[in-house]
């Protein structure tokens, strides 16, 4: 099996700052929204990563000997993102996929794309890609031709030698003849589906086998000469401050080198990892601290949301000229707790200071958003400051990894010239992470008697579901949680809430469904006692997980069955194919649920939940079959079908691991993780008091993929959790006749609600 | 100095002797395979085999896995010899991050050595205490199938 790089190994890039600069010619600070947004002018449009970063060689160069390196701001974080790029390259460049090297996420060299993030990179990093390639080989084609005096279309290409009129030349020669530094023409023609040979096939991920084997592939695995170890002592709730401590004692504990005390913000560096970790820890308990205010001021966190000061928002309505009085009617409230990330491997940052420069190597979902809040956290220019991805652990969402980087820095300062490492504990990560927001749904609609929706309102309570860095002088303050505690702190940037489209409290708020009369309306909590931030799909996967369960309750009161009722109420052929396929698959035969049925002490039955994400990107439809022990209340889900319509799936095997992936952490969301707090700081923060799921009831799961080559590539990766979680939720609903109506469905509390 | 056997060298290291040896393995040893994950025997993420039998490194005192053998994931095969378990790794693309890949394959060759064809439920109560956040477990389970020469 060959191995390939994706990333230059710690040694190849120099372990200094030599490159520091060739990032000048790039555009950064893009605005994502106002890009992805843009109206269409008339003439061909460039992909908006491309207007953000316009220079054709900062996506693809070719170097006189024909080797090909391609640039992506986009990062591998599990989810195979550098396999497809290399598969995406390759398809354009007419070269073989493993004789191109894919330079990823380093903010002196790659193009700045802003956050890998949202099911964004194949949608916008792919298709600005392709779009630079297509543009590099039909430039080196027409060169070629010119010289050879032929026409461009009597010319191929076969891995990089242009060949015609019996002769060849290889690329390197070829870009002899033409420069490739200039901007990227919207003109390029993309190859058209029918003509793709590598895009569309199940290409093996190139970062596996070293995975497999123990080579060198994460962060943590990295040990440059000299690296000295990292710990942060962590206060003991979110609003604490030091009174008093005293450094002297943890100074003289074994290997300790350095103690780092810069206002509340503590730290250890060690010869050794342990060592740091104990000094650490010691230096934790024997600090006094102020803990600050209670959070929630002691109220429930559902109180708070209803009652704390919120801004109060409606964000999309539709109002019918006139419509026909309901035949029925329906309202009902969700909620779900906080979730949290939960990453097997916690979050770890490298830094190393030479003079006023630093170097952080990162597992951030944002390179360059990092490089400029780190710069403002370390009051230093953003020049000074280098990030370069490196992978970590699977992230889901905004977890430690930018934290952590602050902190590698904050204490590297204190040994400048020695690298160090800081790999925080796993519950240090589960109580400092940022948490996915809880959330209160509350769904008010109406049905006509033939089983058409005729209204739809949907009220969502949320905190923000972004705090990540941002973009250069996008936001004021720092979104990296140690600069908040440092002696001359600077304050957490304001959050803001996500426009529609996309949505972040309100993502997939808006109804799938055809009701005539539609509101949405965010309830806002921009102030967050426990910091929130992204967690897969943001709000998307509670809004439709709500909206589904809410559908089949409608469906119910009018006696229809689950699917019926949804084929009667969506226009979309690609939603109502994948839903008749995963219905297909599952061998289901829907019908109306009977309400309170008589309980045996086991109840099976099925469900369904449809989504399109983000109402913009792969349509998912999945079924599931659950079986309720209604005495102790232990939900088992026994199978999940699903079917997918991503478009042109660019690696079918990829989309189908990001699917079902999708639902197997969608079903650990749905039936058991819930965060507990007390009174000051988040307190489930192991695998006990914060389980996930095992494989003992990972449930048996079969996918389709309905392969559209006719339409283009839609984000995948968020697709699945919120259909898996609804098909759950209207399975239990199906079986035993009755609704859990908050998030996770523990045993305490289906066994309530089927006792109630 | 404590001296260990791992993946069939004989090494000297100088550390305390209460050290984890996942500390050992990783930071002195250089060892990338056994990963550091919760640190408290919950995940699985740092299993290494000591004479053959899976354990935790990272709740392994150093000197408790003197005199045995240690085997980490860089031990059990190579690109160039492969253990059926990591080929099948490849072959079912049985992973997304991999930050839990060295507990899931170290944990199953410790068992297909135990039950060389073991059932898909026996797959699932050997490796219910190695805990996977990618939602990989079908796909893990399928490759050790695969591996004892069953399944996919």
């Amino acid at each position: 099996m060959r191995h390939l790089t994706e990333h230059n190994a710690l040694s190849r890039r120099g372990f200094g700052l030599g490159l520091l600069g060739m990032g000048g010619g790039l555009v950064i600070g893009f605005r994502m929204g106002a890009d992805a947004q843009q109206p269409a002018a008339a003439g061909p449009q460039l992909p908006a990563m491309i207007r953000a970063n316009p220079a054709l060689n900062s996506w693809v160069r070719i170097t006189p000997d024909g080797a090909v390196t391609v640039f992506t701001g986009r990062v591998e974080i599990g989810q195979g993102t550098l396999t497809a790029m290399r598969q995406i390259a390759a398809e354009e460049l007419d070269v073989a996929p493993e004789r191109i090297t894919v330079v990823s996420g380093d903010t002196a060299r790659t193009p700045d794309e802003g956050v890998t993030s949202g099911s964004f990179a194949i949608k916008l990093g792919g298709s600005a890609l392709a779009h630079a390639c297509a543009d590099a080989r039909a430039t080196l084609v027409k060169a070629v031709a010119e010289a050879w005096k032929v026409a461009p279309a009597t010319l191929k290409v076969e891995d990089g030698f242009i060949i015609g009129t019996g002769q060849r030349v290889n690329y390197g020669e070829a870009a002899g003849l033409v420069s490739l530094v200039r901007p990227v023409d919207a003109n390029a023609k993309r190859k058209p589906a029918s003509e793709q040979r590598i895009v569309g096939t199940s290409y093996p991920r190139t970062d596996i086998p070293a995975k497999v084997f123990g080579d060198r592939v994460f962060i943590h695995d990295m040990r440059p000469q000299g690296m000295l170890f990292g710990a942060i002592a962590r206060p003991p709730a979110y609003a604490a401050r030091v009174l008093s401590v005293d450094l002297a004692p943890i100074k003289a504990m074994p290997g300790v080198v350095e103690v780092v005390r810069d206002g509340s913000f503590l730290g250890v560096i060690a010869k050794r990892e342990e060592q740091a970790r104990a000094a650490a820890e010691r230096l934790a308990t024997s600090a006094k601290w102020d803990n600050g205010p209670a959070l929630f001021a002691g109220k429930n966190v559902f109180e708070h949301l209803l009652e704390a000061p919120h801004e109060v928002k409606t964000i999309h309505e539709l109002k019918a000229a006139a419509t026909q009085p309901p035949a029925l009617t329906h309202k009902r409230t969700y909620r779900r707790a906080f979730q949290a990330h939960a990453s097997i491997g916690a979050s770890c940052a490298l830094a190393q200071w030479q003079g006023d420069t630093v170097t952080v190597w990162s597992h951030t979902q944002g390179p360059f958003p990092l490089r400029v809040h780190l710069a403002k956290a370390l009051r230093t220019p953003e020049a000074n400051v280098r990030v370069i991805h490196e992978q970590g652990s699977g992230c889901y969402g905004h977890n430690g990894a930018d934290d952590v980087a602050l902190d590698a820095a904050l204490l590297a300062r204190a040994v400048p010239g020695r690298p160090v490492r800081v790999h925080w504990a796993h519950e240090e990560e589960m109580a400092w992470e940022p948490w996915g927001s809880a959330m209160i749904v509350e769904l008010e609609g109406s049905m006509d008697a033939d089983g058409r929706l005729t209204d739809w309102n949907h009220d969502v309570w949320s905190f923000p579901h972004s705090s990540r860095p941002g973009p250069s002088g996008g936001m004021d303050g720092c979104n990296l949680r140690s600069a908040w505690y440092l002696a001359d702190p600077l304050p957490p940037s304001k959050a803001t809430d996500g426009g529609l489209p996309n949505g972040a409290s309100a993502r997939n708020a808006v109804p799938i469904y055809t009701a005539a009369n539609q509101r949405v309306t965010t309830h806002y909590h921009q102030v967050m006692p426990i910091r929130t931030s992204a967690l897969r799909t943001l709000g998307g996967f509670f809004n439709a997980v709500s909206a589904e369960m809410f559908l089949d309750e409608l469906a119910t009161m009018a006696g229809r069955d689950p699917v019926s009722v949804r084929l009667a109420n969506i226009k979309d052929d690609r939603l109502a194919a994948v839903l008749n396929r995963a219905v297909a698959m599952s061998g289901w035969m829907p019908a109306p649920v009977t309400a309170g049925k008589v309980l045996a002490p086991e109840m099976r039955g099925f469900g369904v939940g449809l989504s399109r994400y983000k109402n913009q990107d792969c349509y998912v439809a999945v079924v599931a079959e659950v079986a309720v022990d209604t005495r102790s209340g232990a939900v088992k889900v026994r199978r999940l079908w699903s079917a997918t319509d991503t478009g042109r799936a660019v690696s079918p095997d990829g989309v189908i691991n990001q699917i079902e992936g999708g639902m197997v952490q969608a079903t650990s969301w749905t039936l058991i993780e819930a965060g507990r707090f007390d009174a000051g700081i988040m307190r489930a923060v192991d695998y006990v008091d914060y389980p996930i799921i095992d494989f003992l009831d990972t449930p048996v799961i079969e996918s389709v993929l309905i392969d559209r080559l006719d339409q283009p590539s839609v984000g995948a990766g968020e697709g699945s959790q919120a259909p898996a979680g609804a098909a759950i939720a209207n399975a239990i609903f199906a079986a035993t006749g009755r609704r859990v109506t908050e998030l996770p469905f523990t045993r305490e509390r289906v066994r309530a609600a089927l006792q109630a | 100095m404590i001296e260990l056997n791992v993946n069939g060298r004989q090494v000297a290291v100088d550390v305390d002797p209460d050290t984890p040896l996942i500390y050992v393995l990783r930071n002195d040893l250089a060892l990338n395979g056994p990963k550091l994950g919760c640190a408290r025997g919950q995940c699985g993420a740092c299993t290494v085999h000591l004479d053959g039998a899976a354990v935790r490194a990272c709740q392994t005192p150093v000197k408790a896995a003197a005199g045995q053998a240690i085997v980490t994931l860089e031990g059990l095969g190579s690109p160039a010899k492969p253990h059926p378990l990591q080929a099948a790794f490849i072959a079912e693309q049985a992973l997304q991050c991999g930050y839990c890949t060295n507990g899931m394959i170290m944990q199953a060759a410790a068992l297909l050595k135990a039950k060389p064809q073991p059932t898909e439920a026996d797959v699932r109560a050997g490796l219910n205490a190695n805990l996977c956040r990618c939602g990989c477990q079908p796909r893990v389970v399928r490759a050790v199938l695969k591996a004892a020469g069953k399944g996919a």
